[in-house]
């Protein structure tokens, strides 16, 4: 017999409360259909979304395919150099064009009428074109369809579905310079390498964007990824961590003993001659960037979210990784490593193995977050339609913020300005009770 | 000895191993894995082993060329085995519950001396959280015979998905 009760909607999706210091946020921000769909049109088509790195395609000719906010894409070099991000559908009748996965070719030919293009998107040859009555306006009418927008930070490219978007730096704002640290940590700067984890999460994307700005999961989460670095020799807290919005949705968290650093911060488990190798390395930084810039770039691990699908993992080594929404309840990730253009091959080698063993699907730790934000997604089922009580808690820390000091990684206070951000962009509903403060932290400073 | 009884033999360091041994080796495996049994895993390996899985996109280049999923020397099995028995490795608790089927077993002479390469089929399929995965691959194993029998020196397991599919991980051993 079907329930003569229907399900409580609640609303709004963001409650804050200044006299008690709470914070929540609506569970159905996670599983509606309805909200993704807004989603996509508020957040993934109006700004900039991370399509890959210029390092991925280094030479003219050289292309990726790659799906971005569910449009199948083709990002290649052309063949003067040139940076391209074309949708990957033959304009004729909009067969997918490209149906390998990389390679480097100078042009791409529809299989279905044989329609061909120059990979500077023009068109190379219609079969049988005498049918058409004016074959020169047909032509210039079937270039690929580009997308509206593209630009490019320190080797990173970004896309916008929407033509109007402000410029990438703009966007970008005090997330920029955290990429450009990244770039100066060594001086030939750094590549992307082959070797892409593949993977898809049954959870939301912004649970995984939680869980990386999230400090208070670390050692509850991995603790067995804790034993291991404390038995190698490295001793891992809490302090001296804290959690920065950066405006426009980004969000920082910096990490200070968190970890080594594959040549930045020695430990015990780097070995010695990596030691040798790391003191080298950061006299070369302190002199080409000065001893402060050299400070930040170095000593201090940065985990940075570019809103809405970029997660730069500056930690024991570098990781990009890319947030790919496919439903509301599943998400695909794709992540590269970053690493110097020219580096010690035993360095190298150790990167590689120490990134590889607490990032990725197959890692001693990634596996336990993927499995903390997948348990949310089932978790939250319980309280679909439970009115109020279907809210999710990210308070803490707010004591703090009421007071004007600056949050720790071991807060939530990169998550709930994550929110807001989300909130404005998507609508359904702020509720603010007692007094909010004027501003909130936001940015960090440098200087 | 009959042709018969020599197909698929080959001999290293002096002594023949033949696919049935070779054989009986994956199969035990599979069988202590499957059992969760990772004490006697970790014995089926010489000090100084490597446990490897490469990304979906390998094309055989070194794991220190490209990323990969699993890049293990001895420390990190030590350091996994020990994870995956602890009730802490929140991603295999409760464990999955796991099926392996091995096949296509070959053997070929390793490039050192002393030790065997292994190229064999494996499916595993794994059930969990309601869920049900299978993976898909083949084995690229160097062996050394030892007295005690053979012994992983490179322990090496390839995925034949493009990509790991939803909800799939390898949280456990592949």
């Amino acid at each position: 017999m079907p329930s003569e009760v229907s399900e409580r909607v609640a609303e709004p999706m963001l409650v804050e409360d200044w006299e008690r210091l709470t914070f929540r946020v609506n569970r159905e921000a996670y599983r509606s259909p309805e909200l993704f769909a807004r989603e996509r049109v508020d957040i993934w088509l109006r700004t900039w979304l991370y399509l890959g790195h210029e390092t991925e395609i280094p030479e003219v000719n050289d292309f990726k395919v790659r799906t971005i906010a569910g449009r199948p894409l083709i990002f290649c070099r052309d063949a003067d150099g040139e940076v391209r991000a074309w949708l990957n559908s033959c304009p004729h009748r909009g067969t997918v064009l490209c149906r390998e996965t990389e390679g480097s070719q100078k042009r791409f030919q529809c299989f279905y009428h044989a329609w061909t293009f120059n990979n500077d998107g023009t068109v190379a040859a219609i079969p049988d074109n005498g049918a058409y009555e004016d074959i020169e306006a047909l032509q210039s009418s079937m270039m690929l369809r580009s997308v509206p927008r593209l630009e490019t930070h320190e080797g990173y490219v970004f896309i916008s579905f929407n033509p109007d978007v402000p410029p990438l730096l703009e966007h970008l704002g005090d997330a920029a310079d955290y990429m450009t640290m990244i770039e100066q940590q060594h001086a030939s700067g750094v590549t992307t390498l082959p070797g892409v984890q593949l993977y898809s999460v049954r959870g939301n994307w912004k649970l995984a964007v939680e869980n990386a700005m999230d400090g208070y999961h670390f050692s509850p989460t991995h603790n067995t990824f804790v034993g291991y670095l404390r038995e190698s020799g490295f001793a891992v807290t809490d302090d001296d961590q804290y959690a920065y919005n950066l405006g426009n949705g980004h969000s920082l968290l910096v990490l200070t003993g968190h970890g080594g650093r594959i040549s930045m911060v020695w430990e015990p488990r780097f070995g010695e001659a990596e030691k040798v190798r790391t003191e080298e390395h950061l006299a070369e930084m302190r002199e080409r960037l000065g001893e402060k810039r050299a400070h930040y770039v170095a000593d201090e691990s940065h985990i940075l979210f570019v809103f809405p699908n970029l997660l730069l993992f500056d930690i024991e080594g570098l990781s990009i990784r890319q947030l790919e929404p496919v439903a509301p309840g599943h998400t695909d990730v794709r992540a590269w490593q970053l690493v110097p253009r020219e580096e010690h091959e035993e360095s190298r080698a150790l990167r590689m193995k120490t990134v590889v063993s607490f990032v990725g699907p197959g890692g001693l730790a990634t596996p336990d977050d993927i499995e903390a934000y997948e348990a949310v997604q089932r978790g939250i089922e319980a309280t679909r339609g439970a009115g109020e009580l279907d809210y999710s808690d990210m308070s803490r820390g707010m004591r703090d913020e009421v007071k004007g000091v600056q949050g720790r990684s071991i807060d939530e206070g990169a998550m709930r300005g994550f929110w807001r951000h989300w909130e404005r962009a998507v609508g359904g509903g702020l509720e603010v009770s007692g007094e909010r403060p004027e501003r909130f932290l936001e940015g960090r400073e440098l200087a | 000895m009959t042709q018969a009884d020599v197909r698929g033999a080959i001999e290293v360091a002096g002594r023949v191993v033949t696919r049935g041994e070779v054989e009986d080796f994956l199969y035990a495996e599979a069988d202590i894995l499957d059992a969760w049994d990772y004490d006697a895993w970790f014995e089926l390996f010489e000090e100084g082993a490597r446990y490897e899985i490469p990304t979906t996109d390998y094309r055989g280049w070194s794991l220190h060329a490209g990323g990969s999923f699993v890049d293990d020397d001895y420390d990190l099995i030590k350091a996994r085995v020990k994870r995956l028995k602890s009730r802490k490795a929140h991603a295999e608790n409760p464990h999955s519950r796991t099926h392996r089927l091995v096949s296509n077993v070959r053997l070929f002479a390793g490039e050192e001396e002393g030790t065997l390469r292994i190229r064999a089929s494996f499916v595993v399929h794994r059930a969990r959280d309601g869920q049900f995965d299978q993976y898909v691959g083949w084995y690229e194993h160097v062996v050394v015979p030892t007295e005690a029998g053979l012994r992983y020196r490179l322990r090496r397991s390839i995925l034949g998905h493009e990509s790991l599919p939803v909800g799939a991980r390898l949280s456990f051993i592949l």
